[in-house]
């Protein structure tokens, strides 16, 4: 028996994309969730491939490749591979970890039924995408 | 010339935002919209400004301005402002009547109040921003 | 490189004594043996040690209520002992002799198409007899450490070094979370027999596959059964998957939405105390957050297995899941100690592309009983210069073979977007067949033109075949139609195939 059960309960609460949620619910998207861990150099999500899954990051580092290019950096508290599944299409980057990189992943099926079930979360995901669009120098306000 | 409250759910209706909802969340919506109207020149939202709310033209058009660069135009049925509204972040471009223009105004509290009340408006509003990033990522790519 | 004809003639003290070998295997379950079987055939020297006084590994003990949730089909469309008929068996180990394959259906009574646990651990024996598999049982691993380019493996019996070890330990470790007062709780592996709970009010923390086999064999005698964990049971019917609460367990779910006195709870548990006369259980609501607190006669925790890593990760072995898993790479070596391997349901470990959240069977036997041949084959070729026979395919057979291993390869239909089929293709060697290869190498690794082909779910649940082409150095992947009947030797899939294999060098553009 150890800690590290209330590790990623704890970490959880530290991210603003669950910020919204008390304790029980914490552990409940702990339990929903499955870790998994990616080794420096692995790639993730794959450029025009089918398989959906959507993951937050607790640990470590991850880039945004397209077309071999690094476009961006993603941490702790990032989340990625939603766009695909709410779109219903390939992603359009590799997402590579550039250190050991340690996820929760949540099946590209149970992401909808997840974000509905949490509307908080939702809420949470849709203002992380208004700050991505802006940051992308969209002109829409 | 006022807007009946039917005229007004129609047009709300026929936003791409709002199609996911049914007619008693469109009556909602209308009641909190209130008719602003502008004349030719007068901005209806201000760059650096931050958003306080969302607007859906009803008649005429205006231009869309960063700066001295017109980046596009408006016309009915068209709406912005629920980025800002989302991340209160400063508008980055100007929205300026370039004819007399009305516009349904929904403040900004009224709607994240709406967002927070019905689910399938948030799923749209998330739905039209993932389409966008994904849209401005596929233009970095070619 | 010692031949693999050599058959130990007898068990006992004489077996594997400490000592220095090329390779150590620790754990005679289902993936020891399956992984020694083959390292034998391949001809690879290795000791194998056992902590077991005999094989079967967790079906010495489990499951509790005594039926395996994995079939095998005595009538199938396959005869016994043929490839193809590893789809209808999920509990055979797999070997190159047809006299010991499909052990299974000969051991099977016939009341159930799910083996009794003693069935599969006489599965299991037998295997081990028939193939000679031996094993030096009753010799515990409890320490390790390196020592220049060898590894050192302390157990009961003495020191066993080795350049190379596969550690099949299992998932039978029983594992509860850090909540207050579980700690004094039973847990599921130490449950009684069922009448023992005659008129108890029972009290299950956690809703997988173990906590409804005890409310299920609780049902006829408990007063009362309470089943809780923070969020949804899931099930498999509706995951499509192993993942989930299987149909034979499922009607302690159907009583509780009929209201037939189970209750199944989406809840926190806060902590637990013991009292005089029983336990009190104090939870809060998932949703909504209201406090429950229950008192009860018996709470068992069926919480989960975590595997006996040992001390492992202070060796520098990576771990996750709260210390239960190592972290692996496509071939199941230890991501951080190389040299370090694992077979059996560990390999789950390895998730593979796990597209739209599907999990492999790895922690199966029938799923890790595959990724042990992929595993003994890779470490024969990488450290002990064993060659794969890589067979000619005439440039016309490509097609046919790789459609007839879509429709009916054992493998790939265990092992969906996990285990592919290899071919290369090159302008003087034609078409090779590498043989399967797991998927999640295949789709990063460098090299030169070849095809991966696969089974994969679609985010529906539809069942279709799927091809990675490696050509330039970037690997696409194409899917192809499903079928209700899952055939995929169709005039579509043929022309689709051969139009997605044009090009490629070895293939004639007329096939």
């Amino acid at each position: 028996m150890n800690d590290s059960d209330r590790d990623i309960v704890d970490i959880l609460a530290g991210l603003t994309l669950f910020g919204d949620l008390n304790r029980p619910q914490l552990e409940a998207v702990a339990h929903t969730f499955d870790e998994e861990w990616f080794s420096e150099g692995q790639r993730i999500l794959r450029q025009g491939f089918t398989g959906t899954g959507f993951f937050v990051i607790l640990e470590g580092e991850a880039a945004v490749r397209i077309d071999g290019v690094d476009r961006a950096t993603l941490g702790k508290g990032d989340f990625f591979g939603e766009i695909s599944i709410l779109l219903g299409e390939p992603p359009v980057a590799d997402i590579v970890a550039l250190r050991p990189l340690r996820c929760l992943v949540l099946g590209g099926p149970d992401t909808e039924p997840f974000l509905n079930s949490y509307p908080r979360v939702m809420y949470r995901m849709l203002q992380a995408q208004a700050r991505r669009l802006r940051n992308a120098s969209q002109w829409r306000s | 010339m006022a807007l009946s409250r039917q005229e007004k759910a129609r047009l709300l209706g026929g936003v791409d935002l709002f199609l996911a909802l049914g007619p008693r969340a469109l009556a909602t919506i209308a009641r909190r919209a209130t008719e602003v109207e502008f004349p030719a020149g007068r901005y209806i939202a201000r760059q650096g400004e931050v958003g306080s709310g969302v607007f859906v033209i009803a008649r005429g058009s205006a231009r869309v301005v960063r700066g001295d660069e017109e980046l596009t135009v408006f016309g009915p049925g068209d709406f912005f402002g629920e980025l800002s509204v989302i991340d209160r972040a400063p508008r980055v471009a100007s929205v300026v009547a370039a004819e007399p223009t009305l516009c349904l105004a929904i403040a900004a509290w009224d709607f994240l109040a709406l967002l927070d009340e019905n689910p399938k408006l948030m799923k749209a509003v998330l739905l039209e921003v993932v389409a966008r990033l994904r849209a401005t990522i596929e233009h970095i790519r070619h | 490189m010692t031949g693999s004809g050599d058959r130990p003639s007898a068990r006992g003290d004489r077996l594997f004594p400490p000592g220095d070998y090329p390779l150590v295997v620790v754990g005679s379950g289902p993936g020891g043996l399956q992984v020694s079987y083959f390292l034998s055939r391949l001809g690879v020297d290795h000791a194998h040690i056992s902590a077991d006084p005999g094989p079967g590994g967790m079906f010495r003990r489990f499951p509790i209520f005594q039926r395996l949730l994995s079939w095998t089909r005595p009538y199938a469309p396959y005869e016994r002992s043929t490839r193809y008929y590893e789809s209808y068996d999920w509990n055979s180990l797999l070997a190159d002799e047809p006299e010991n394959r499909s052990l299974m259906p000969e051991i099977m009574d016939g009341v159930s198409e799910f083996p009794s646990r003693p069935e599969m651990e006489r599965n299991l024996t037998l295997f081990a007899e028939k193939t000679g598999t031996a094993v030096r049982y009753g010799c515990r691993w409890t320490a390790t450490r390196r020592e220049g380019d060898r590894f050192v493996l302390e157990t009961t019996d003495g020191e066993y070094r080795a350049r190379h070890v596969v550690f099949a330990v299992g998932a039978a470790e029983p594992w509860k979370p850090a909540t207050p007062g579980l700690e004094l709780v039973p847990h599921y592996a130490e449950t009684g027999p069922a009448q023992e709970y005659a008129g108890k009010r029972v009290f299950l923390v956690g809703k997988m596959n173990s906590g409804f086999e005890l409310a299920e064999g609780f049902l006829p005698w408990a007063r009362q059964i309470i089943l809780c964990s923070p969020r949804d049971a899931k099930l498999s019917v509706v995951t499509r998957s192993l993942v989930g609460i299987r149909a034979r367990y499922l009607q302690p779910y159907e009583d509780h939405a009929l209201g037939g006195g189970i209750y199944i709870l989406n809840a926190a548990i806060e902590r637990i105390e013991r009292h005089a006369d029983g336990w009190r259980v104090f939870t809060r609501a998932t949703l909504g957050g209201a406090d429950l607190t229950f008192d009860v006669d018996v709470v068992i925790a069926a919480t989960g297995f975590g595997s006996p890593l040992g001390d492992l990760a202070a060796l520098g072995v990576a771990t996750f899941n709260q210390g239960k898993l190592p972290v692996l790479t496509p071939f199941w070596e230890s991501a951080t100690v190389p040299g370090i391997y694992f077979a059996g349901t560990i390999s789950q470990a390895m998730a593979g592309l796990k597209k739209h959240g599907v999990p492999s069977n790895s922690g199966a036997v029938q799923g890790s009983r595959y990724n042990a041949r992929v595993l003994a084959e890779h470490v024969a070729r990488t450290h002990y210069g064993w060659r794969a026979p890589r067979l000619r395919v005439a440039a016309k057979e490509v097609v046919p073979y790789l459609l007839s291993e879509a429709t009916r390869a054992p493998e790939l239909w265990h092992q969906r977007s996990y285990l592919a089929r290899v071919l290369s293709f090159a302008d003087r060697e034609g078409v090779r067949d590498e043989g399967i290869w797991p998927l999640a190498h295949f789709v990063d690794a460098p090299g030169g033109e070849a095809v991966a082909l696969t089974i994969e779910h679609t985010a529906e649940g539809e069942i279709r075949p799927a091809v990675y082409v490696r050509r330039g150095g970037k690997v696409e992947e194409h899917v192809m139609p499903s079928d209700p009947l899952l055939d995929f030797e169709s005039a579509e899939h043929r022309k689709q195939l051969r139009g997605l294999l044009s090009g490629l060098k070895g293939v004639r553009a007329s096939t």
